[in-house]
């Protein structure tokens, strides 16, 4: 059914489509960039010359490695949901929060209603895709994460702030699509930390899907997934892309029980290992999935974001998916 | 009926200063080798001194010493004993902060002691009660692989944990500790095991010598185990109310059989309650409690907060009980 809708969309996607899940590395020239920006050494024009030549140079990478459906990159963020916190109104940057051990945040607010102005993630789409003919997905974070991971002083509640966080976040969606993006990404890695909010995560991304006509995809990872599966189905995505191979496959057999209904992104490399797995690891994890899944249900990609390894892991990660792709489709 | 103001845990370890952030460089320069255990040491008991303060200008009449020195409420303790082994880093119920996970591999043995000289450090620092924290046998054993045979139920598990504890009870008590909290956040994400906590409590209560002993659940809605809460020999019930908005409501027709400490302000969010509001509801709550006291407190550990929420969150503690119109 969505290889009708992405046929529908102008996109015909061969067998076991590779895509990345969002994030890459950023070069060791961007990450000093960074710094000197943060110390005004240099300017804002320069900091966006230095994200440009990254974004270059990993969709150059994508290109030539052979992956179907590319990402920007993510060179231009620092993180997921402060990304868009910095650029929405109605958040302030709060204090520093511990992540763990000596790592530290600073944890968005939502001081007042939460309102969409203009195109955050755009500019940055339209760039990356003009750079190949391949698609180039577009990537948001979705509602019930950005909630999760902000404190909020202005809603009355989780579900009130999950709900106009999603409206703000359809807006983006609504603008991607009109720059001819086809695919769009909504990443909720909170979406299992409390199950019995389930329905309130899918009430917000059918606010930000809903009538509109795109190849939805929502990410998530490292969750109690026995928990929310088979209920978080009713998600209205095409795709769900999970991280799959830091948890030994584990949700196969939720999808024994109960069969998954929609197309996967299966996260057949560990984002979290430094190791690069062999073809013929990655080749036994997909013909693992297709115990249980159809074949024309099966994309490929690694579990999580990249922006924790290294440039080289990243791409030896992303090479040896796409041998296994080719070896599969052979 | 008297109200008294305690500190839930945990308190930031971090703030806008420079002074605040000399633990954090500290253990940065420490895990370069740059710095000696003596001068990580240094850092740690400055910002215990620093959060004691901050409890003491707060009002507060029960501290605790902010739980500085934990790396994370599993592996600070699970990491002392014999027979683990600590691993990657697993998300913390729903905080979006991160612990390490232990590894049972053989039989779970005390070592040296968990946190007593945490706690006597933290009595040098202020005349006022200092409340000892520890994250409980069931919520230990919930975050454990068990790959010692013995330890694949999870009654066992508890058991061994709960051993190593009964220890530690028994230390703090014979060092002065007026108060013990013990953590179970796990309880709320799995009521069927709760036979597996009661017999954990059990035992662990017959240690507690002229200690109270005080069960802190959060992160969760209690209210479906709150009678059989307060069936267990316990001191004092430590509740979240942010997680159920009829939590009140149930307490208030219920009753309560022993002290309760009252988790209303919320720890996890900066945004300040109403002290009028919550004032309003303690004084319905504390007609139908048995005891001669109850605590207010955060609803979990304040370290989720960035420094100046968290601070502002214990001055609004004592707001709270400013608008009181039962007895204070
Ligand atoms: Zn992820």
């Amino acid at each position: 059914m969505s290889r009708e809708k992405l046929l529908q969309l102008g996109l015909d996607l061969p067998l076991f489509p590779v895509t990345a899940v969002g994030s890459f590395p950023k070069p060791d020239y961007l990450l000093q960039g960074r710094s000197d920006f943060r110390k005004h050494k240099i300017t804002a024009d320069q900091l966006h010359k230095l994200e440009e030549r990254a974004t270059t140079f990993w969709i150059e990478q994508q290109e030539e490695l052979g992956l179907d459906v590319l990402v920007d990159g993510e060179m231009y963020r620092g993180d997921m949901v402060a990304y868009f916190a910095e650029n929405l109104p109605g958040f302030e940057q709060g204090g520093l929060v511990r992540s763990y051990g000596n790592r530290y945040y600073h944890k968005p607010i939502i001081t007042g209603a939460v309102e969409w102005t203009r195109p955050m993630t755009v500019d940055w789409w339209k760039f990356a895709q003009n750079l190949t003919q391949k698609p180039v997905k577009g990537m948001l974070t979705g509602p019930y994460t950005i909630m999760d991971w902000s404190f909020n002083e202005h809603y009355p509640d989780r579900r009130a702030t999950c709900l106009a966080l999603a409206w703000v976040i359809r807006r983006e969606v609504e603008a991607l699509i009109e720059a001819g993006c086809k695919i769009i990404q909504v990443d909720e890695p909170a979406m299992s930390v409390r199950p019995e909010e389930l329905p309130v995560l899918i009430e917000g991304l059918q606010a930000v899907t809903q009538g509109l006509s795109a190849y939805f995809i929502t990410h998530a990872c490292y969750g109690a997934f026995e928990h929310i599966y088979p209920d978080m189905l009713k998600a209205p995505v095409d795709n769900f892309d999970l991280e799959m191979s830091n948890s030994d496959l584990d949700m196969l057999d939720l999808f024994r029980k109960n069969p998954f209904t929609k197309d996967i992104s299966f996260g057949v490399t560990d984002s979290h290992s430094h190791k690069i797995e062999d073809v013929a690891t990655v080749r036994r994890r997909v013909e693992q999935a297709l115990t249980v899944l159809p074949k024309e249900q099966i994309w490929l990609d690694p579990d999580c974001g990249l922006k924790t390894r290294s440039v080289e892991e990243s791409i030896g990660k992303l090479r040896v998916i796409v041998e296994a792709a080719k070896s599969l489709r052979s | 009926m008297k109200l008294l103001l305690a500190n839930h845990s945990s308190y930031p370890r971090i703030g806008g200063t420079r002074e605040l952030q000399q633990l954090r460089r500290t253990i940065a320069a420490w895990e370069r080798k740059e710095a000696n255990d003596e001068t990580l040491h240094a850092a740690q008991n400055a910002l215990v001194h620093a959060a004691i303060k901050e409890q003491e200008e707060a009002g507060l009449d029960v501290l605790t010493d902010g739980l500085i020195r934990w790396y994370d409420p599993i592996s600070h303790l699970a990491g002392k004993m014999d027979g683990i082994e600590i691993s990657g880093l697993l998300r913390f119920f729903d905080t979006n902060s991160y612990f390490r996970q232990p590894v049972a591999k053989a039989e779970i043995q005390a070592k040296n002691g968990l946190t007593v000289s945490e706690f006597e450090f933290a009595t040098t620092a202020t005349q006022k009660p200092v409340k000892a924290v520890l994250t409980g046998p069931y919520t230990l054993a919930r975050h454990t692989i068990a790959e010692h045979a013995p330890y694949k139920e999870i009654g066992p598990l508890t058991h061994a944990y709960a051993e190593v504890l009964a220890k530690e009870i028994s230390a703090l008590a014979a060092r002065g500790c007026q108060i013990i909290q013990l953590d179970e956040p796990a309880i709320l994400k799995h009521r069927a095991d709760f036979p597996v906590l009661q017999r954990a409590v059990q035992f662990l209560s017959r240690h507690k010598g002229k200690a109270m002993l005080s069960l802190a659940v959060y992160f969760g809605d209690p209210q479906p185990l709150y009678e059989r809460l307060q069936e267990l020999p316990i001191d004092m019930l430590a509740l979240d109310f942010t997680y159920n908005p009829k939590l009140v409501e149930r307490v208030v027709a219920l009753g309560a059989q022993k002290p309760l400490a009252l988790g209303l302000v919320d720890g996890r969010n900066t945004r300040l309650e109403d002290a009028a509001k919550l004032a309003h509801l303690i004084d319905r709550i504390l007609l139908r409690v048995k005891g001669e006291f109850c605590h207010l407190q955060p609803s979990c550990g304040l370290e989720y907060l960035p420094r100046d929420r968290a601070a502002a969150k214990l001055k609004l503690l004592q707001q709270v009980r400013a608008h009181l119109k039962g007895s204070k």
